[in-house]
């Protein structure tokens, strides 16, 4: 996108004034997103972005700059603002550029960018259509998004490595919303991969409609969600978010080195049941959170967090490795040029155990069955979390019972993880976009069914089963 | 030629090349924007970050439908790109007869929103500014420990919109902020804090203030566990407030209530909270950080009540949704960016301070828990208005705040909430755009061990 002479050229003046490191991120992003309601295509958008960020790291500071100049003279200008911010003494640089070789090749069948707007158009007018027809009376809306992503970006830095590399995303989403006399619920479904239009070769957009309407509709008949400390059964459909909230940013290596992490200090230790094993692999084929390479130019690769209890490892980037004078493990992401790559999850995971899911179920007296999580947040000094259920279920003496809503739980993630009491032999994945600095990032979680010793569920009904709770 | 006329100058030509290629109505939307962001731990700089961002938004209006399209290639080439990328997503878009564009407004709002001394600085007073407030807060108590993030943020925004229909202006702004985070620790105890200052002037940042007061946010934690199940009286601390506040604003669009998914359609003239909330939505509010001239689409900015004295008013509008319901758009076409259309949003948006000081407030409660922290707030449902979160504060035993919880569960739905407050305080404080006084709520159920 940008000759290399004049990269080498922009990170020279970088490093004019002294620095350990410099880099240059060159991004183009080309994005199409189509929205539908009311059975109408409301929007159909496309747009382009192109930048550049420059960063230089001197001891443990960081000067970043960013501008959407691509011509020689204006990276040299953003070059100059970040040499001004550095101090220090130059060390040595290397501008080989040499190609990095990736640990894992993704393929790209049918580029959104050759995929004409009708069909994508078609897309959306199908899965609209699916979640209307469950129940024309009581599905009241319907919103249907739908975006494609084709990043390129261009990486090179001070120790010779250079790498290009193209991303190309594709999801769909669907928000129905249900209504019955004066209760009105909703229900969400979305499907998203590394991976271009032949994403709907596995999802069709009728299904994805369908299962949002269908969730929609069941929360109509279903009663308030108990309140109190209870069993908790997460079923491996409810996908990742709790792995990814209870503990998975507590293990990124900056919040770790801040000690603001409750893994602070714990490698080697048992910070889990045994019978929990966590880890991060960006490389899995055409998951959301999949990536080649990393946003410093690191070749992604599988990360052991927590083996059979033990806490194994963290989530790096450069500056993060650096400072424990270790090598990154391919966890460096940003969301864009505009910002500054930080330790960040890809695919994080809870590895599958030997336990049949539906013993799980049956060996459970009494409490909640969560097939659907919602989103959630977590304090990583703490380790509290609370996180959404989307569909969750009674289990009273071994058997699913009926549907509950609004429930909620809350917890702590280290507590959680070392209350796991078995761990099923499947696994399922859910989709994101993560926050953290205001940078949103694609991610995918996945765990296998689970039991939980208990957790607090936060739910409307309290003594009274009947409650005057007032439902708009 | 200034800045100002060279972006005129593109957005004419975006315009011009739309209208060429067959647009009945066009509209560019043009920003620039340039930020400083500092961030200190330990006195030192850890990160010093200066962003300069340009761009384009454009969107079309032919035959009933509609179109946009964005870039950052500003150069003749890419304007016109961009006015055959807007044109071509017309082509697929459905049909409505409320597509359209606003005439210029009558006139603008007269606002002080560009104070030069946040340009004028230097660059060591603000990262002095950040190293203060950490100073600060470890003067506080011994037991700050770390300092997750100190930070000093200034922005300068320029931005343009010029349509088909006479429509030319430009205002230029700039704000200035600053956030602190940090943890206290005591033994294997670690708690949280966090306190922020943004505003329009440089000079009225108070550091001091806010290190000392993200300090006691944390301080005041320690030694934190959840109480049993009950039923309680509840205390919102403005910050808490304030996140209700926002999980109600999309609900007072006239697009959500368009679109059947607003809690308050057809309650114009009802009662929707208790007699002492008053909501209002201001986008020429003095000192306000949302404050602009006019919205994402050069409709002039206005106050909207949208409840008073508990009875719903009206809703927030923006050019289309207004033109659906037959009324005058209230200036509330917010663009997240150049690369988004005007939605409906809000701009500066706050529950009106009562009369009551926050002591009494709490003097008044025999058993209640004064809430400092939410979590989850997001995962709330904004159309049912139920809502189940984490909440952390300190316990009220006979009106005086005893000692700290945490992990605690509230739910319930937001409209019950709002006709149970009875007390609000006169302490209104703004988190950025929006901002809301202490609140009082009768009873609300906290599920804990």
């Amino acid at each position: 996108m940008v000759e290399k002479q004049i990269l080498k050229e922009v990170l020279d003046v970088a490093m004019v004034r002294g620095g350990d490191f410099a880099d240059i991120f060159i991004e183009e992003k080309k994005i199409v997103g189509i929205g539908c309601e009311a059975g109408r295509i409301e929007k159909v958008h496309s747009g382009v972005d192109v930048g550049a960020g420059l960063r230089v790291i001197s001891g443990h500071s960081t000067a970043y700059a960013y501008t959407n100049d691509l011509s020689r003279t204006g990276l040299l200008e953003a070059a100059k603002i970040v040499s001004h911010a550095s101090t220090g003494d130059k060390k040595e640089v290397n501008m080989d550029f040499t190609k990095v070789k990736p640990m894992v090749d993704f393929e790209f069948m049918e580029h959104p960018g050759e995929v004409p707007t009708d069909r994508k158009v078609e897309v959306v007018e199908a899965a609209d259509k699916a979640a209307r027809s469950l129940d024309k009376n009581k599905i009241k809306q319907v919103l249907v998004g739908y975006g494609d992503v084709v990043q390129k970006v261009a990486i090179a830095n001070t120790v010779g490595d250079y790498v290009e590399d193209e991303r190309v995303r594709t999801r769909l989403m669907v928000h129905a919303v249900a209504a019955l006399d004066a209760t009105i619920q909703t229900g969400y479904e979305a499907v998203g991969s590394l991976c271009g239009f032949e994403l709907f070769k596995n999802y069709s957009p009728e299904q994805v409609g369908e299962a949002a309407a269908r969730r929609a509709l069941d929360m109509l008949e279903a009663k308030p969600a108990p309140a109190g400390k209870m069993p908790v059964v997460m079923a491996s459909e409810a996908g990742g978010t709790m792995v990814h909230e209870a503990c998975g940013h507590g293990l990124e290596a900056d919040l770790v080195q801040k000690e603001l992490s409750v893994y602070a200090g714990k490698k080697g230790q048992l910070v889990a049941s045994e019978e929990v094993s966590v880890f991060d692999d960006a490389t899995i084929d055409t998951r959301y959170g999949s990536y080649r390479f990393d946003d410093e130019g690191v070749p992604a690769r599988r990360v052991n967090l927590i083996e059979n209890g033990v806490l194994t490892d963290f989530m790096y980037d450069r500056l993060t490795a650096a400072k424990e004078d270790r090598k990154s493990n391919g966890h460096g992401r940003r969301e864009s040029y505009q910002h500054k790559p930080i330790p960040r999850m890809g695919n994080t995971c809870i590895a599958p155990g030997r336990t049949d899911p539906d013993k799980i179920i049956r060996e459970t007296k009494n409490g909640l069955l969560v097939k659907k999580m919602g989103g959630g947040q977590v304090n990583t000094t703490t380790g509290d979390f609370v996180f959404d259920v989307a569909e969750g279920y009674l289990i009273s003496d071994g058997e699913i019972g009926p549907m509950v809503r609004g429930a909620t739980l809350t917890g702590n993630g280290p507590e959680v993880l070392r209350i796991v009491e078995m761990v099923g032999s499947d696994l399922g994945f859910t989709i994101g976009t993560c926050g953290k600095d205001g940078q949103g990032v694609p991610v995918s979680d996945a765990q296998p069914t689970m039991a939980i010793k208990q957790l607090i569920v936060g739910g409307t009904t309290h003594g009274e089963p009947n409650g005057k709770i007032r439902r708009i | 030629m200034d800045k100002e006329e060279v972006f005129l100058g593109s957005a004419e030509r975006a315009v011009n090349n739309a209208r060429q290629m067959g647009a009945e109505s066009a509209e560019a939307y043009l920003s620039s924007t340039k930020e400083l962001s500092i961030e200190v731990r330990e006195g030192q700089v850890e990160t010093m970050k200066l962003a300069e961002e340009s761009g384009l938004g454009l969107r079309v209006f032919r035959e009933g439908r509609t179109g946009f399209s964005f870039s950052t290639d500003l150069s003749p080439e890419g304007l016109e790109e961009a006015a055959r990328q807007a044109l071509a997503n017309c082509g697929k878009a459905s049909e409505d007869p409320y597509n359209a564009l606003p005439s210029p407004g009558a006139s603008y709002p007269e606002l002080d929103i560009n104070d030069v001394g946040i340009r004028e600085a230097a660059v060591e007073d603000k990262i002095d500014m950040a190293r203060n407030m950490e100073e600060s807060a470890r003067a506080y108590d011994p037991r700050i420990k770390i300092i997750e993030s100190s930070s000093y943020q200034d922005g300068d925004v320029l931005v343009a919109v010029v349509n088909s229909l006479g429509m030319r202006l430009v205002y230029r702004g700039a704000y200035c902020g600053i956030y602190l985070a940090l943890v206290a620790v005591d033994g294997n105890d670690s708690q949280t804090g966090f306190a922020l200052d943004f505003g329009l002037k440089y000079n009225q940042l108070k550091p001091d203030q806010v290190g000392r007061m993200a300090a006691q946010r944390a301080v005041r934690m320690l030694g934190a566990a959840p109480l049993t199940t009950r039923k309680a009286s509840v205390i919102l601390e403005p910050y808490v407030a304030t996140g209700f506040l926002g999980l109600i604003g999309p609900a007072l669009t006239g697009e959500a209530v368009q679109k059947g998914r607003s809690l308050f359609a057809g309650k114009i003239g009802s009662r929707v909270a208790s007699d002492i909330v008053t909501i209002i939505d201001d986008g020429a509010l003095p000192g306000g950080i949302a404050s602009a001239p006019f919205d994402g689409e050069g409709v002039p900015t206005s106050r909207t009540g949208l409840i008073e004295q508990g009875i719903l008013k009206g809703y927030l509008y923006n050019t289309y949704t207004a033109k659906k319901d037959g009324v005058k758009s209230t200036g509330n076409g917010v663009r997240s960016s150049f690369k988004g259309t005007p939605e409906v949003g809000v701009t500066n948006y706050y529950i009106e301070a009562g009369t009551k000081p926050v002591e009494e407030l709490i003097n008044e409660v025999k058993s209640g828990l004064y809430i400092t922290d939410v979590m989850g707030m997001h995962t709330a449902n904004p159309i049912s208005g139920d809502f189940s979160i984490g909440v952390a504060g300190l316990l009220i035993e006979n009106g005086e705040l005893t000692k700290p919880v945490r992990g605690m569960a509230m739910g319930g739905n937001i409209i019950e909430l709002m006709e149970k407050v009875d007390a609000v305080g006169n302490d209104l404080q703004f988190f950025g755009s929006k901002g809301s006084p202490t609140i009082r709520v009768a009873e609300m159920t906290l599920s804990g061990t």
